[in-house]
């Protein structure tokens, strides 16, 4: 734990040296650098010794501190999450150095990247917490910490906006882990995880509202449907290495709160592990259905996460069942796959958000109608882009394939149990519809940003950005395509970190269950696919290079004079799919004659949580009047309390 | 990797420009026509390959890489199944997900090609492809759900292989309806009739013709012929859910497994001339249905 703690004060001078040596930019920004990034590799390095099987003994914080002790640990878990939050947080700090250099003049940059080591540190925090109150610090350090970043570009309306939304939303959230945490430890006091991990069994209903409570806080966080509705907004207004780090980890923290309850709770009952899947069906459907429907590219990879936290769910959904049914294989397959989706989708998301800054760093647009044909233009970044849409899409020889395959594995394994646990198993088509949804999404965004023609003039002075900007992405590329063909690399401490969660023994993984998850042989295949690939391309280009090669004009069926206009807009290509599901997709289609246009809302915010808060005002508004800031009035008030209270205890209260 | 799948496999892909050859020769005859040659995709690919190719001024390496990685992603795929009944030359638990993922990766291939040339058709195309192809892939796990819970396996060789022969006197009902249900995402995902007519000439109605409309030369061959052997895959998951072949010998099994696709290809050319295309807003409705049939076929399974 005090390697934990040397790579966290590391990181804390990075910001603090950033920020302190705003006048010489040069010289806070090396020192950035080098101490954000030696705290990052210290810390990396436990988590991977961790996860490698190392055992890292609990520390208490020394001195008396308030509500029990302050302890601080590492498993599995919080390992994998730590190697998460630290990896994309060092991509996403040194991306920031470039992306907000041209706005030194007019903001004070040195903060962000202040806030930004401070985000990361709550976040490590957080994970490394074994005690309540630690955990809420930290938590709420977070919530902090990323409102800041969020509304760091505050001059724009709709970023004050987003901003007030996502603090109202993520302390809705705190408050009711304040509930969660005070009526778990209701009986004994203790707030330790410990504590609260040696409850005595509880009665079924407060066993339900205590997993309720679990689900809404953490539901919040990790912006699942219909928690999700402050998400887009948040991710879309925040600088692109805010939203990479939004997307990519702080929204992890709801799955890695949801997990944790599992390991302190125990075998959580039946229903709630079909409410998690039925929650992640849900959230995985509906977000990539919201996405097709977007035109800003930031909210369209915001509503993606969404999408991305439905798979999630659905393992954690499926190994719940799998503890609730007693098959263990299914609760480790399921958790495994959760927690190695996680992993994955914090390094694709944050590579496509930096891609998509990069893009809008370029251009200054976010539509995605206006773009087109930057392939050509900024080739390195789109070829990270197009790895880091194959890899979110789950296709195989990438990152998002092997994790997608577990969590598959074990709905699949549900279905052929042969007890009710075997209906789980028709989630693996939903999996699937999220699966090709996605691909049509993706399809749509590389197409629309980076291939055929611009329609409109922003596109023509695009170019590739500054190193600083590029190598965090190919970074995270090389990481994406690397993982993707090692699953025997990645699996094992998967399904280590499931079998804690599943609340086997820890130590070899699958905790004494032998469990075939067949990853050497997907290695094979995983290797076989990327070498075939690799040779037909070589082979094609041998033989090419032996034929005539012309150039011409796209063939345009006999029209001779076809425009840029012409392109096919990413409105019209997702139009067929968004008609199907026009009963949940939240789209006003606007069509004249001559033009078609959607218009996109959000069923949740837009029809139920804004109506209501007007409710909530329109009747604050009645009881203005009360309030009038006469002294007279107020003492009238006062002396009214009294007298009540008075007849009351006349009344009712022989007792003081 | 036993040397008989991989002979099996080479057998199984020479062969597979046949399939639609039969299946146009069908029509053909049904129709009252003559018709093409049975042979007429050999003579199409032998033309192409010894041609030059046109590449649009819009396009970028993914145009030219989409042709190479759909034949890829498809050679890769046909290890997985089981040719001689009994098993693959690659399998592991859970293969089937890499399966759907190679298709996939062929289909995400071929559409980023087709955007690649800007051209609207071609964007077109794309749209429908996409959108055809997120209701046929539940239709397919759906399918795979019920072998599952029939065989108790999680890979296609066992799906299809020795554990299926032994579900059959159980289940057959249940695989009846799955062997149904992918013949329709069989016609679907090879865009045939009723979802696509590959014989149309107009750009406006086409699905998978019109995506690979800049493709020439050799890249058009490797399409055209990936085209063929993406037909011939699923034509085998169809033969091998109606016909398990676990008991023949291994000759014997490929011999039948020939006959079926043969078979399979007549049926595609029989659906060709006796109706017409859907209109394309029905299509989801016709992946619908199949989904609803493989549904059926857990649902009968299910205790």
């Amino acid at each position: 734990m005090t390697w934990l703690g040397i790579s966290l004060v590391l990181i804390v001078m990075g910001g603090v040296s950033a920020a302190a040596l705003s006048r010489r930019p040069a010289l806070g920004e090396m020192l950035f650098r080098l101490l954000f990034g030696a705290g990052c590799l210290t810390g990396a390095a436990l988590a991977l010794a961790v996860l490698a099987g190392a055992a890292v003994p609990d520390a208490s914080l020394p001195a008396a501190a308030p509500f029990g002790a302050w302890v601080f640990g590492l498993d599995s878990l919080s390992a994998v999450f730590l190697l998460a939050i630290l990896s994309v947080g060092a991509a996403c700090a040194f991306y920031g150095l470039t992306y907000l250099a041209h706005q030194r003049g007019h903001r004070a940059i040195g903060a962000a990247h202040l806030l930004l080591a401070l985000l990361v540190t709550a976040l490590a925090l957080a994970v490394a917490a074994r005690a309540a109150v630690p955990f809420l610090i930290a938590w709420e350090g977070m919530a902090v910490a990323a409102y800041f970043l969020v509304v760091l570009e505050h001059e724009r309306p709709e970023v004050r906006r987003a901003g007030m939304i996502y603090v109202v939303a993520t302390h809705v959230g705190t408050l009711t882990l304040f509930a969660l945490f005070a009526s778990w430890a209701a009986g004994t006091g203790d707030l330790s995880f410990a504590g609260l991990a040696a409850h005595p069994p509880f009665s079924t209903g407060r066993t339900g509202m205590l997993l309720v409570l679990a689900l809404v806080a953490f539901g919040l966080k990790a912006g699942a449907v219909p928690f999700h509705f402050w998400l887009p907004e948040a991710h879309a207004a925040a600088p692109a290495h805010v939203s990479a780090l939004m997307s990519g980890i702080v929204i992890k923290m709801g799955v890695y709160g949801l997990m944790r309850v599992v390991v302190l709770f125990g075998p959580p009952p039946p229903w709630w592990g079909w409410v998690v899947l039925a929650l992640g069906a849900c959230s995985g459907v509906l977000g990539v259905v919201w996405a097709l429907a977007q035109h800003d590219i930031k909210r369209l990879l915001a509503f993606h996460s969404v999408e991305n936290i439905g798979i999630i769910l659905l393992g954690i959904g499926a190994g719940a069942l799998g503890m609730a049914y007693g098959h263990p294989v299914i609760a480790v397959l399921g958790f495994a796959g959760a927690a190695l989706h996680t992993f994955n989708h914090a390094l694709f998301k944050s590579l496509l958000f930096l891609g998509a800054g990069s893009v809008i760093h370029a251009t200054g647009t976010r539509d995605v109608d206006r773009l087109g044909g930057l392939a050509r233009r900024m080739p390195i970044t789109a070829a990270a882009f197009l790895i880091g849409a194959a890899a979110i899409v789950g296709l195989p020889p990438l990152n998002g394939f092997v994790s997608e395959w577990v969590v598959y594995q074990a709905l699949l394994r549900g279905a052929s149990t042969g007890d009710a646990m075997q209906v789980a198993g028709l989630a693996a088509a939903a999996l699937a519809l999220i699966g090709a949804l996605a691909l049509a999404c993706f399809v749509k965004v590389v197409g629309a940003l980076f291939l055929g023609t611009a329609r409109d003039s922003v596109a023509d002075a695009a170019r590739e950005p500054a190193r600083g900007m590029l190598r965090p992405q190919v970074g995270l590329a090389v990481a994406c395509v690397v993982i993707g063909l090692s699953p025997i690399a990645v699996v094992p401490p998967a399904l280590r970190v499931g079998s804690l969660v599943a609340g086997l023994p820890s130590g070899a993984a699958g905790g004494g269950l032998q469990i075939d998850a067949a990853a050497g042989p997907a290695t094979v295949f995983a290797l076989a696919l990327a070498v075939g690939l690799l040779a037909a391309w070589t082979l094609r280009g041998a033989f090419g290079r032996r034929q005539r090669r012309l150039e011409a004009a796209t063939w345009g069926c006999g029209y001779a004079r076809p425009s840029p206009r012409m392109a096919y807009t990413a409105s019209s290509f997702a139009a067929p799919l968004l008609g199907a599901f026009r009963s949940v997709a939240g789209v006003r289609p606007d069509h004249t004659p001559t033009t078609f246009a959607t218009h996109v809302i959000d069923p949740v915010l837009d029809r139920a949580i804004l109506p209501a808060w007007h409710g909530v005002r329109t009747a604050a508004t009645r009881l203005r009047p009360i309030q009038r800031g006469g002294l007279s009035q107020y003492l009238l008030y006062v002396v009214a309390a009294v007298v009540t209270v008075l007849l009351y205890l006349l009344v009712a209260g022989r007792h003081p | 990797m036993t040397p008989e799948g991989l002979v099996a496999l080479g057998i199984v892909g020479v062969t597979a420009p046949l399939v639609p050859g039969i299946a146009v020769k069908t029509k053909s005859l049904l129709t009252g026509r003559r018709g093409a040659p049975v042979l007429q995709l050999y003579y199409d690919l032998w033309k192409l390959i010894r041609k030059g190719t046109v590449y649009s001024r819009t396009t970028t390496w993914v145009f030219r890489a989409g042709p190479v990685v759909v034949l890829a992603s498809l050679i890769v795929a046909a290890l997985f199944l089981p040719l001689d009944g009994r098993g693959a030359p690659v399998a592991f638990a859970g293969d089937v997900v890499a399966f759907a993922g190679l298709v996939a990766l062929g289909r995400f291939a071929l559409v980023l090609a087709g955007l690649d040339t800007g051209s609207s058709f071609e964007g077109m195309g794309a749209s429908r492809e996409v959108t055809i192809a997120s209701f046929a892939e539940p239709t397919l796990f759906l399918c795979f759900i019920a072998l599952v819970l029939a065989t108790g396996d999680l890979s296609l060789s066992g799906m299809l292989g020795t554990p299926l022969a032994a579900a059959w006197p159980r289940a057959g009902a249940s695989l009846s309806l799955v062997g149904i249900s992918l013949f329709v995402l069989l016609l679907a995902e090879n865009s045939r009739v009723p979802v696509d007519d590959p014989a149309t000439h107009l750009e406006l109605t086409m699905i998978h013709e019109v995506i690979v409309l800049d493709h020439s030369g050799p890249d058009l061959a490797l399409i055209l012929y990936g085209s063929a052997l993406k037909l011939t895959l699923f034509g085998v998951l169809v033969v091998s859910v109606f016909v398990p072949r676990a008991g023949l010998s291994g000759p014997a099994a490929v011999a039948v497994l020939l006959a079926g696709l043969a078979v399979v290809a007549v049926a595609v050319g029989v659906v060709e001339s006796v109706m017409a295309r859907l209109r394309l807003t029905r299509v989801p409705q016709l992946l619908v249905g199949a989904a609803a049939l493989a549904l059926f076929g857990i649902v009968l399974q299910v205790h």
